[in-house]
């Protein structure tokens, strides 16, 4: 444990009691009882007592054309002798040394404070002992650099996995440049070597037999070089390369296509986004209904189309980031330079438990853009390291200087990985919570309003919360689009969440990655220019702090990710040669909170090599297969069924969803010994309970594991059965007693062909929400929740808007959950009485029975097959009715593609979308509580005292703008500060603004517009008016900031200078109001930048 | 998902070569962009290029595979073509899918027809099997750089009989430009590759027992070994993967999944966005339209019979409301503009047209809700001048009669045109709730518009305005005329930023109107809770009361009723909380 900076076990302790309370307060019954700040905090959504520090190691090796490879740091290797050197027992040595490299450090220095001179630093060493590198480092170069030619200058990014024992590994190889030939000349060499070789320290040179390529008595290599220059000695150099390349990239680059590259304004030193004043210029596509919501459609088209491969290539950035060996006076000519490659390596070695093992995995692989950045930071610190060490003379102070100073930087690391992980989550963040459940909704307008009229009340007296709240809606711009007009009516009950058509149908149709436009819009960055912008909230009053914190999500916003789960129906084959079946699960759940259960699906089986859906006999035949006539009729005969089932037991249906109807059939399906009796009968019984439970998360992810884990060779049956205790549905096995034994033997010979394994619920938890959940659902069939707008409802599918809500009549099932979003409670969708209108239905039909039990009966036909789900398949035909499952061509297309194209069509799979509210994002994770200390990354935190800010904070905002971890270039890192002790609000920036001494940055001008928007918000909740509308109104005021930028930037049009009077006057916009409006204008209209900022 | 995925294998004698690849191919634009209904962004000229663009970059993927491998297009070379690397038979034209929903395409061929992708899989390829290294061989790995891709790639062994080691050595990769969401993706690709990778195992694993169990391959090598016999052998050996896994089917097999495996990554995560209410102004119109195409359905049936005056008067007012307002839903939602500038260009226009005095006075009782006649000759003067004025009021404010011969109660209509003939009864011409605009023929040329020379139509008259009641100078007045005012006087401010502030002051006083409207219509509440209430809105004067009561009028029926039905909820009782 080396970060030194936070201790494990406080801040999980504390956020396990917090959580307790939340659920309390949740109960809706209790809320009004106040469940306060103090609830404001939730553990962590990622476990990460498995995550062991000091099992992140650094290794850092060298591959030289000539020489070979050689290990030039291993972590691994190094012991620390604090025990016997450290005469300040408080004193955390890593931390310690850590900051003596960053004394002459520029920038991009890491956490430390900075001005601890060197002589001070190597006063305190030696603390570390550096023997020889493990013995698997020699294969860790193998994959560090594998054999790739060394033509390529750029960063290589690697990962591998490592099975045993279980590491990840993440690589970056840089070439060398400059300054590699300097001065060290052995110096660090020979220093270790005559470390090793001190009979003290017991090493003796014992690592050739494991290190090929490495010298013999040497363990770690240094930068060699031809050239023996006097450590010290400058040379001068013509690149230096500690500016991040892609910062540079947009000029040189030739871009065919609108980019976010920005120029850098000589005067003012912003750079503009040239991606949005180009938005001007080239056209773009723009949702044919709404211009409002298009600065978040262009913002993702762009993304779009710039990662795009169909045009051939074109590579964002030059590829000219480099490792520089050389010290910041030194350098050489880089004639005589040989190339060399220097490889950063981070492994995490992950825990022996599968589940802690895919918690770190998912967490790690969603939220790589942070451990990147983190890791180009460490690698900045080696390069210091290396060239500042050089300066020390004597050897052995060398090498302990070296060491201490990567052991640091490692330090520095393994703490803020511990840090992101474990940090204290807000378990509700008001915005993403009243945006995902809309049975919640008026409880969470209810407590964020009282929150926040409490803040108003209590601590604006000096205008400190307007001040706070002024400077969120001046940088975290997200919220903007969200109040943009469009100009098309609700297609939902007026309270709906008006989720966006044409940015969901943008990712269908051009898919970008939702976690980066997540991140993007957390951090703000969606103006012109690109500013990146984090919240840090300080204060000793940690309740007060968390208030502050949790009202502060409701304007911190961005976009709600959704998992979804594409499982194919079987494609249709002529010859009847392969079906496949993919086979629902679904299983009560106890909830942990209510006396109620959840029904759990599980997609079980899917299989990965898909059977084509057109028989070679007729491949040369272009177009679509004829439908299958056997799905037609069944569809017609399941509904059918469905209906009878209706009548007989509509209450029985109507209140559990799925289950329900199919639990006779379960039994007659021959599968009796997978159902304990009882479990029949809870499911007969409780399943009629409506209201919200929780699965258990880590049942969940076990079982799914398990499953993926017995599916991975096709032959082998899949592990019998569910855990026993466990009620496991198969869904429409077959449907009522009577079709049982046909229907059976269908599916028997569907499970057959399941080659491939169960796609694991990435999301740990597959609530009820996987069935119901909005997204992606078609909801054609269900007259009763259809939306108002009952045409587009239809042809909108995939809206990924919800339709929950409508009250339903007769489904107890329909009772607004008392779940809450953070930790995977989620809304549901009430089914209609009317059986077909299932969103379910789909799953009604023809599938599941484990592939074990059917052995050798490929060739058994199913009639039936999945029909296409009214409500779950996605998307592949036109029209809900018909029922021809080929993924025909639409007769224009063909055409179109008639002349110019020979290929053989082959008909994709029916997908059938089953979401559910992915917690693995940016949202739920980068908005956090209460700290025990200021960090880097998130984009809302509290912490108790600002003196690590004041250390870190200004190479923090360095780095992210050399590092965008938004893998775009940004103009400016922000930060906002608000200090409730002492009522201050600030602004850090990146920028060069010289901030008067003392202060982290610029004071918050106070919005005038902000202030009476607060003051008329307690007025009118002092005159007691309903949350919700109060909520409503304060959206409509934002909308009015929207709309007097609109009218700012319409001003700024035929103006360069701003007469602040006028504006007053007529615009009644006053001086307070600029930055605010200017900001907000950056989002629709890129001019007013140049203008005003 | 924009990637690529290929299935890529080392040969012992020609080493790592491409055997299939899917892409991915979009429309050149969203969906749903540029479909016609939003003109005036220019967006059909773009459609049109993006056909352009569409059907040429068509073209650059059409020629069918054994063309363009005989071109001189980076294709394979000739003698590359071993039975092994040989995906598709020679003259194969590759595979296809639509996914009609999305009109993404994925098509499948040996190799990417685009030179820059050909050498991107290419590398990608080499470096899967060839270059990276992964512990095992067999497993998963990242790798790449901007410039050449970032690849995902799963190597595997196969089974065959006749191979070296028994085993062939496989990858499948799969390339994006964009890092971040390769990596997102990973525990995904995993799962899903892995399967695929399972299912051809398991194909090859029959294959080989199969064989094994014919002719066992061991033995008879270890009778034949160290001869050159077995050299030759297994150049004959090599044998394609359709026949190692013994399914004719294999190309379209894998085209289906890895199309598939595209398709579920690229929809595996999705957003959801919101968006902001529509204004009130949107809502009224929609609903207007709403109800107008109901009316003019009814109305075109009975259009035969009825003929009646009344009625058609009725009509041609409602075929106008229809027309304007249609024309106002085409026009940019945030800039309501008037639908024909012919004769009175703007407010401000119209303010210096009339004087001062005398469209503050104008102005006032349009925002107050009083009946506005205007009566002049000339209709379409008249029209024009509610054109202008409405702009004032929200839309759900305006109810036009632009032309009539006869006078009409003001509940029908605020704005009334009306020929100089037609009497207005002499309660009305007394009544402060009524202001009436003559536009008399002009003895000499008004003093106002000296300085605007194209304003023929308009020097022809005078306008006189009247009232029964003329507003007192002193007055205060509503704030929001204040504001108009101070905005029209100022010639700094363009006709666009004139605009643009009554939009903003509109929407402004809409939400005041729409927490008096909940408070006193909907919750009921005691009159000193209203006062308090108006005083927090800014809106206690007397005149800025009776606007708010004015445009209560004005709110469309969609936010009434939501507002209604909340009520009725059980939330309701939250006040108590």
């Amino acid at each position: 444990m080396c970060g030194g900076s936070a201790q494990p076990g406080a801040p999980r302790d504390n956020a396990g009691r917090t959580c307790r309370t939340l659920f309390r307060s949740r109960i809706p019954t209790r809320v009004g009882g106040g469940g306060g700040a103090e609830a404001a905090e939730l553990p962590h959504s990622w476990p990460c007592s498995e995550l062991d520090l000091s099992e992140i190691r650094l290794l850092v090796y060298q591959d030289c054309e000539r020489r070979g490879r050689q290990v030039l740091f291993d972590s691994k290797a190094v012991q620390g002798t604090e025990a016997v050197a450290a005469q300040n027992t408080e004193d955390v040595p890593v931390r310690e040394s850590a900051s003596c490299c960053r004394g002459g450090g520029g920038g991009a220095s890491p956490h430390g404070s900075p001005g601890r001179s060197l002589q001070h630093a190597t006063e305190q060493l030696p603390k570390y002992q550096y023997s020889r590198p493990a013995s698997d480092v020699s294969m860790l170069g193998e994959m560090m650099f594998g054999s790739v030619a060394m033509s390529y200058r750029g960063p290589t990014l690697k990962i591998h996995h490592i099975r045993s024992p279980p590491q990840l590994m993440v690589s970056k190889v840089f070439s060398t440049r400059a300054g590699s030939l300097c001065g060290s000349t052995n110096n660090l060499q020979d220093s270790f070597e005559s470390i090793s070789q001190d009979p003290g320290l017991g090493k003796l040179n014992t690592s050739h037999s494991s290190l090929g390529p490495c010298r013999a008595g040497s363990n770690l290599g240094l930068p060699q070089a031809g050239s023996s220059r006097p450590p010290g000695v400058a040379e001068a150099g013509p690149l230096r390369l500690t500016r991040s390349a892609s910062f540079l990239a947009a000029h040189s680059t030739p871009v065919d296509m609108p980019s976010r590259g920005h120029h850098e304004d000589r005067d003012s030193g912003i750079a503009r986004s040239a991606s949005l004043s180009s938005l001007l210029i080239t056209p773009l596509p723009s949702p044919s209904s709404s211009a409002s919501s298009s600065s978040s459609y262009q913002r993702r088209w762009l993304r779009s189309q710039t990662t795009s491969l169909e045009n051939g290539v074109v590579p964002r950035r030059s590829a000219d980031e480099t490792f520089s060996l050389a010290d910041e006076t030194c350098s050489s000519n880089p004639a005589i330079a040989r190339r060399k490659k220097v490889a950063v390596s981070v492994i995490f070695s992950l825990c022996e438990k599968e589940e802690a093992q895919r918690d770190f995995q998912e967490f790690f692989f969603s939220h790589f853009p942070l451990f990147e950045s983190h890791m180009n930071r460490l690698k900045s610190a080696i390069e210091k390291a290396m060239t500042s060490c050089r300066k020390v003379a004597e050897s052995s102070l060398r090498v302990q200087l070296y060491v201490s100073c990567l052991m640091g930087a490692l330090g520095e690391f393994r703490g803020t990985i511990w840090n992101l992980y474990s940090v204290p989550r807000i378990p509700e963040p008001v915005w993403l919570t009243m945006m995902s459940s809309t049975s919640e909704r008026t409880q969470v307008c209810q407590r964020f309003l009282r929150e926040f009229t409490l803040l108003i009340e209590q601590i604006n007296k000096n205008q400190f919360f307007a001040a706070l709240l002024t400077a969120v809606l001046t940088y975290h711009l997200a919220w903007v689009p969200t109040v943009m007009p469009v100009d098309h009516p609700p297609l939902k009950g007026f309270s709906e969440s008006r989720s966006s058509q044409s940015v969901s149908m943008l990712a269908r149709t051009h898919p970008y990655n939702p976690l980066w436009a997540q991140l993007g819009d957390l951090y703000g960055a969606i103006g012109s220019p690109v500013r990146l912008t984090r919240t840090v909230v300080v204060g000793k009053q940690k309740e007060l702090v968390q208030r502050v914190l949790y009202v502060l999500t409701y304007f911190v916003r961005c976009s709600e990710l959704q998992e979804n789960q594409l499982t194919c129906s079987g494609p249709w084959s002529e010859d009847g040669q392969a079906l496949n079946g993919s086979e629902l699960e679904t299983a009560l759940e106890k909830g942990e909170v209510e006396e109620s259960e959840y029904v759990v699906v599980t997609v079980r089986s899917q299989p990965a090599l898909l059977p084509p859906g057109l028989p070679l006999s007729t491949a040369g035949k272009r177009g679509p297969v004829p439908a299958g006539p056997a799905g037609d009729s069944d569809t017609r005969d399941l509904d059918a069924r469905l209906d009878q089932e209706g009548n007989t037991g509509p209450e029985q249906s109507s209140a559990v969803g799925g289950p329900g109807p199919q639990e006779p059939a379960l039994g007659s399906c021959g599968k009796p010994q997978r159902l304990s009796r009882d479990d029949i009968l809870r499911a007969g019984g409780e399943v009629n309970q409506p209201a919200a439970s929780q699965v258990p998360r880590g049942e969940m992810s076990r079982r799914t594991l398990a499953r993926s884990a017995a599916w991975l060779c096709p032959n082998k049956p899949p592990r019998e059965g569910a855990p026993a205790a466990k009620v496991t549905f198969h869904i429409g096995s077959s449907l009522s007693p009577e079709s049982d034994l046909e229907s059976c033997s269908q599916t028997l010979g569907a499970g057959l062909q399941c080659l491939g394994l169960a796609p694991p619920p990435t999301s740990a938890q597959q609530g009820p929400g996987c069935l119901h959940s909005p997204g992606r659902h078609r909801n054609t069939c269900r007259p009763q929740s259809r939306s108002p707008a009952g045409p587009r409802g239809e042809s909108g599918r995939g809206s990924g808007t919800t339709t929950a809500g409508q009250p339903p009549k007769t489904a107890p099932w329909a009772a607004p959950s008392s779940g809450a979003a953070g930790t995977g409670k989620r809304p549901r969708e009430e089914p209609s009485p009317d059986r077909r209108a299932w969103p379910v239905s789909g799953v009604g039909v023809a599938m599941g029975v484990p592939c074990g039990d059917a052995v050798g009966k490929a060739d058994l036909r199913i009639q039936g097959d999945i029909p296409r789900s009214e409500s779950l398949d996605s998307a592949l035909g036109g029209s809900d009715d018909e029922v021809c499952p080929q993924a025909t061509v639409e007769p224009g297309q063909c055409g179109d593609r008639t002349a110019a194209s020979l290929e053989v069509e082959l008909p994709l799979p029916w997908a059938r979308s089953f979401s559910s509210q992915s917690v693995r994002n940016f949202g739920r994770s980068l908005l956090a509580g209460y700290c025990p200390t200021y960090l880097p990354d998130l984009v809302l935190h509290g912490t108790s005292s600002d003196d690590r800010l004041r250390q870190c904070l200004p190479a923090d905002l360095a780095h992210a703008v050399q590092h965008p971890v938004l893998d775009e270039p940004i103009a400016e890192a922000l930060c906002i500060v608000a200090d409730t002790d002492r009522g201050t609000v600030q602004v850090a920036t990146s920028q060069r603004k010289a901030a008067e001494p003392g202060k982290l940055g610029q004071d918050v001008l106070v919005s005038s517009l902000v202030s009476g928007l607060l003051q008329s918000i307690l007025q009118l909740h002092k005159l007691r008016v309903p949350a919700t509308f109060c909520v409503a109104h304060l959206e409509d005021r934002l909308q009015e900031l929207y709309l007097k930028s609109k009218m700012l930037s319409e001003y700024l049009r035929g103006h360069t200078r701003v007469h602040v009077r006028e504006l007053g006057i007529v615009l009644g916009i006053e001086a307070s109001d600029l930055p605010l409006l200017a900001a907000v204008a950056s989002t629709h209209s890129p001019h007013v930048a140049q203008i005003l900022l | 998902m924009n990637a690529i995925v290929a299935l890529c294998h080392f040969c012992e004698l020609h080493g790592p070569r491409t055997l299939f690849c899917t892409e991915v191919l979009h429309a050149p634009l969203p969906q749903g962009a540029g479909a016609g209904d939003g003109p005036g962004q220019g967006e059909p000229a773009e459609e049109e290029e993006g056909g352009i663009q569409m059907s040429s970059r068509i073209r650059a993927h059409s020629p069918a595979e054994g063309a363009s491998a005989e071109s001189s297009s980076p294709g394979p070379k000739k003698s590359d073509m071993c039975e092994r690397f040989r995906s598709l038979a020679a003259g194969h034209p590759g595979y296809i899918s639509h996914d009609k929903e999305t009109s993404i395409k994925y098509v499948s061929h040996q190799h990417p027809n685009h030179p820059q992708l050909f050498s991107i899989v290419r590398q990608a390829c080499v470096r899967s099997l060839s270059c990276e290294v992964c512990p095992g061989r067999e497993g998963p790995i990242f790798f790449g750089d901007e410039q050449h891709g970032f690849v995902f790639s799963h190597t595997f062994f196969i089974k065959d009989s006749l191979a070296r080691g028994f085993q062939r050595w496989y990858s499948i990769v799969a390339i994006m430009m964009d890092r971040i969401y390769l990596i997102n993706s990973w525990p995904f690709l995993l799962a899903k590759i892995r399967g695929i990778i399972d299912g051809l195992q398991g194909k090859a694993l029959r294959v080989f027992e199969a064989e094994q169990f014919g002719c066992p391959q061991r033995a008879q090598r270890m009778n034949t070994a160290f001869t050159p016999f077995l050299h030759q052998r297994n150049g004959n050996a090599a044998r394609s993967l359709t026949s190692l896994t013994s399914d004719d089917h294999l190309w379209a097999c894998l085209h289906t999944s890895f199309a598939w495996l595209l398709k579920a990554c690229g929809s595996r995560l999705t957003e959801k966005l919101l968006e902001g209410a529509p204004t009130e102004d949107t809502l009224v119109q929609m609903e207007k339209l709403a109800d107008l195409e109901e009316e003019s359905e009814s109305w075109a049936n009975s259009e035969a019979e009825e003929e009646r005056a009344p009625a058609l008067l009725e009509g041609v007012e409602r075929r106008e409301l229809s027309k304007s307002s249609t024309d106002s839903l085409r026009s940019d939602c945030a800039g309501w503009q008037p639908r024909k500038l012919s004769v009175f260009k703007s407010l401000r226009h119209m303010r210096q047209v009339l004087g001062a005095p005398s469209f503050r006075t104008l102005a006032w009782h349009v925002l107050m809700g009083n009946q506005v006649i205007w009566k002049s000759r000339d209709a379409e003067l008249v029209q024009s001048a509610f054109d202008v004025l409405r702009t004032m009021l929200p839309v759900g404010c305006v109810r036009i009669i632009p032309y009539s011969g006869q006078y009409e109660e003001a509940y029908r209509c605020n704005f009334l045109g009306l020929s100089p003939h037609v009497q207005v009864p002499p309660h009305v011409l007394s009544s402060e709730f009524a202001v009436t605009v003559e536009a008399r023929p002009a003895a000499r040329s008004n003093p106002n518009l000296a300085g605007c020379e194209d304003d023929q139509s308009l020097s022809k008259y005078e306008f006189v305005v009247t009232s029964g009641s003329p507003v007192a100078a002193d007055r205060v007045g509503p704030t929001i005329l204040n504001k108009i005012e101070a905005a029209l006087t100022n010639q700094n401010l363009s006709v666009d930023v004139v605009d643009q502030c009554l939009i903003c002051l509109k929407e402004e006083w809409m939400n005041k109107v729409k927490v008096l409207f909940k408070f006193t219509k909907v919750d009921s509440r005691p009159k000193e809770d209203t006062q308090k209430l108006l005083s927090i809105l800014g809106a206690s004067e007397e005149d800025n009361v009776k606007l708010l009561k004015f445009w209560m009028t004005g709110l469309s029926k969609t936010y009434k009723s939501h507002l209604m039905s909340t009520v009725r909820s059980p939330t309701a009782s939250e006040s108590r909380s």
